[in-house]
């Protein structure tokens, strides 16, 4: 027991132990939470891989990018964590039991019975394709592992074959993933044609983007997509190519086979909906909810991290050095920012993470040629060659890490980007300045 | 997680804790099942991306109760705006014989109360951590556990009333 001041005791403290151990002994889930866990660290183990150092773009490139990496690995699932059904709902292993789904074809029914089949998914995304020749038809539902549903189909409107696919994943309402799901990447980092996210009248939000399979054009495959997310957490996600297949295909036609208003239309079809409904089931209101409860979040959720991102990246503006200008800033989480700066001689980007919880990370990240400073911050220094290939581009980085785990780590560019030739000898900062700026109390205050 | 005796170890460590974890959320969460089924699996997916390291560090169990309430701690900052309505009750699974009245009453009262409040007492008097750790888990002084564990129990008792767990001790 936790009292260790026996002055201090006090019997109602006795008996809200007992009440709180008996409360908390009682909750049991169904969820095979174990395996979702594992599913969850695999993306982002490889959201991580992607965005280690070039920030949340990088991110939001993985989630544009998500549900491509299923059909060959099973790695994929971005960062909505995709869940079986009805995690509330009594049946054991929810999701395990996928019953055939109806004739007509799916419906809400479908998701009341707790799955979705592969049949189900490739069936609904044929129907909703334009005419064409359809081959390579390929799908998994919800019970298979991890439990994505999801199709893929080659279609051919005579010119040309190009994959076009679909998944259904979850995501938390209001969370950064929800919104990083929605938010088109920066140009800095991804290059794309076009890009826009637009909220539709139910408040789902839709992101419509143009880009590439391969962000540095080493082959000229395009890949456009259609991120949905409703309110209730369904994220709805529809892919497709100028090719047969998402990597290592031959370009077939100038554009993927669905136009962009034919894609929007497809990711917007209500017949999605129900089927999403199932992963989003956890998010549906509690049997004594009223309904309102569960409607609010969403919006009023989404102002609070975008506050948190302004904060980062006012902070990071007002520690620069004089004589700066801002050419651009940027950043789409809440531990990363970029600008553009530039000192009358070139633009130069800078970066900066703020990452509390660190501490287990430390004796990696601090190993060699470290100082620490009288308040038990370690500091390490790094001049070295960008690691995105632009041409000439190095790469300044001071890492910090306090006592407590927060790490603060900030990198200045010779370039307006890691991936674009060098425009200068050097960063717009010196190792001082951008020392300067990673030791900063004014990031304590953040977080 | 690349050799496969780490991935076994991972399988076996988060299948033999997830269900602790998952009640750690629920009384963190006030009993939204939902939110704590959310905060546990990423909390086993932040522990799988660490785990070689966590592993080796020894005692991952405490390990992942710290990422646990550290997620939840960042989730109720991200969503402050967002906090449940306070008139609704969870939807609650077998309460094993546990008067169900006191159970609820007990969740609705904790989920009243400030996220860091649920934070300490939930470590303090669930996972019978010492103010120390309790501290470091929470990046905070052992003086600011101290003050919040003794104003978080003085809400409850008014939440509560004196006498209203009497009950719960039998």
């Amino acid at each position: 027991m936790p009292v260790e001041d026996p002055k201090e005791h006090d019997p109602f403290e006795d008996r809200f132990a007992r009440a709180l151990h008996d409360a908390g002994a009682g909750f049991e889930t169904h969820r095979d939470l174990a395996s979702a866990g594992e599913t969850r660290g695999r993306a982002l183990a490889l959201r991580r891989r992607a965005a280690v150092l070039a920030g949340a773009a990088a991110v939001a490139c993985a989630g544009v990018g998500g549900a491509l990496l299923l059909p060959g690995g099973g790695t994929g699932a971005a960062d909505g964590q995709s869940v079986a059904a009805a995690s509330a709902a009594p049946s054991p292993a929810a999701g395990q039991d996928a019953p055939s789904p109806a004739a007509d074809g799916p419906s809400p029914a479908a998701g009341g019975s707790g799955g979705i089949t592969a049949e189900e998914m490739i069936r609904t995304l044929k129907s909703l394709l334009p005419d064409g020749r359809i081959s390579k038809e390929q799908g998994r539902g919800t019970d298979d592992t991890p439990p994505l549903p999801f199709a893929q189909v080659v279609h051919d409107d005579g010119k040309g074959g190009g994959a076009v696919a679909v998944s259904l994943q979850r995501v938390e309402p209001g969370s950064p993933q929800a919104r990083e799901t929605t938010t088109c990447p920066d140009r800095t980092f991804v290059p794309h044609d076009a890009c826009r996210t637009t909220e539709l009248a139910d408040g789902s939000m839709l992101m419509i983007f143009q880009g590439y399979e391969y962000p540095d054009r080493r082959a000229e495959t395009k890949y456009w997509a259609a991120e949905l997310v409703t309110p209730e957490g369904g994220h709805i996600s529809v892919s497709e190519w100028n090719a047969e297949a998402q990597k290592d295909a031959p370009v077939t036609r100038p554009e993927p086979p669905l136009s962009v208003k034919e894609l929007e239309k497809l990711a917007t079809a209500p017949v999605w909906r129900p089927l999403a409904d199932v992963l989003a089931e956890g998010k549906k209101p509690r049997p004594d909810a009223s309904p309102s409860t569960d409607a609010s979040p969403p919006a009023d959720a989404g102002t609070p991290p975008e506050a948190l991102d302004e904060g980062l990246r006012k902070t990071f503006v007002s520690l620069l050095p004089d004589g700066l200008k801002v050419k651009k800033q940027g950043g789409q989480a809440s531990d990363y920012a970029y600008l553009v700066v530039d000192d009358g001689h070139g633009a130069s980007m800078v970066q900066i993470n703020v990452q509390p919880d660190m501490s287990d990370v430390e004796g990696q990240l601090f190993r060699d040629g470290v100082e620490t400073l009288p308040d038990g911050t370690k500091v390490v220094q790094r001049q070295g060659p960008g690691e995105k290939g632009g041409q000439g581009v190095v790469m300044w980085t001071v890492d910090t890490i306090r006592p407590d785990g927060m790490r603060v780590v900030v990198s200045a560019f010779n370039s307006g980007a890691q991936h674009t030739a060098a425009t200068r000898g050097t960063p717009a900062l010196t190792m001082e300045q951008l020392r300067a700026i990673a030791t900063s109390p004014k990031w304590r205050d953040l977080l | 997680m690349r050799n496969g005796r780490t991935k076994s170890d991972y399988t076996e460590f988060v299948t033999a804790r997830a269900s602790h974890l998952f009640r750690s959320a629920c009384l963190l969460t006030g009993g939204d099942t939902h939110l704590a089924e959310d905060l546990v699996q990423e909390t086993l997916g932040r522990l799988y991306v660490k785990w070689g390291r966590v592993s080796r560090a020894g005692n991952p169990a405490a390990y992942a109760q710290t990422v646990l309430h550290r997620t939840f701690l960042a989730h109720r900052r991200l969503r402050r705006s967002a906090e449940r309505a306070t008139d609704l009750f969870p939807d609650l699974a077998d309460p094993r014989g546990v008067d169900s009245d006191t159970r609820l009453t007990l969740l609705d009262a904790l989920g009243r109360l400030p996220a860091k409040d649920r934070a300490v007492l939930v470590l303090r008097y669930w996972e019978d951590r010492s103010i120390q750790e309790t501290a470091e888990v929470m990046h905070t002084s052992t003086a600011a556990v101290r003050t919040r564990c003794v104003r978080a129990l003085g809400r409850l008792r008014g939440l509560l009333g004196e006498d209203l767990l009497e009950h719960a001790t039998a």
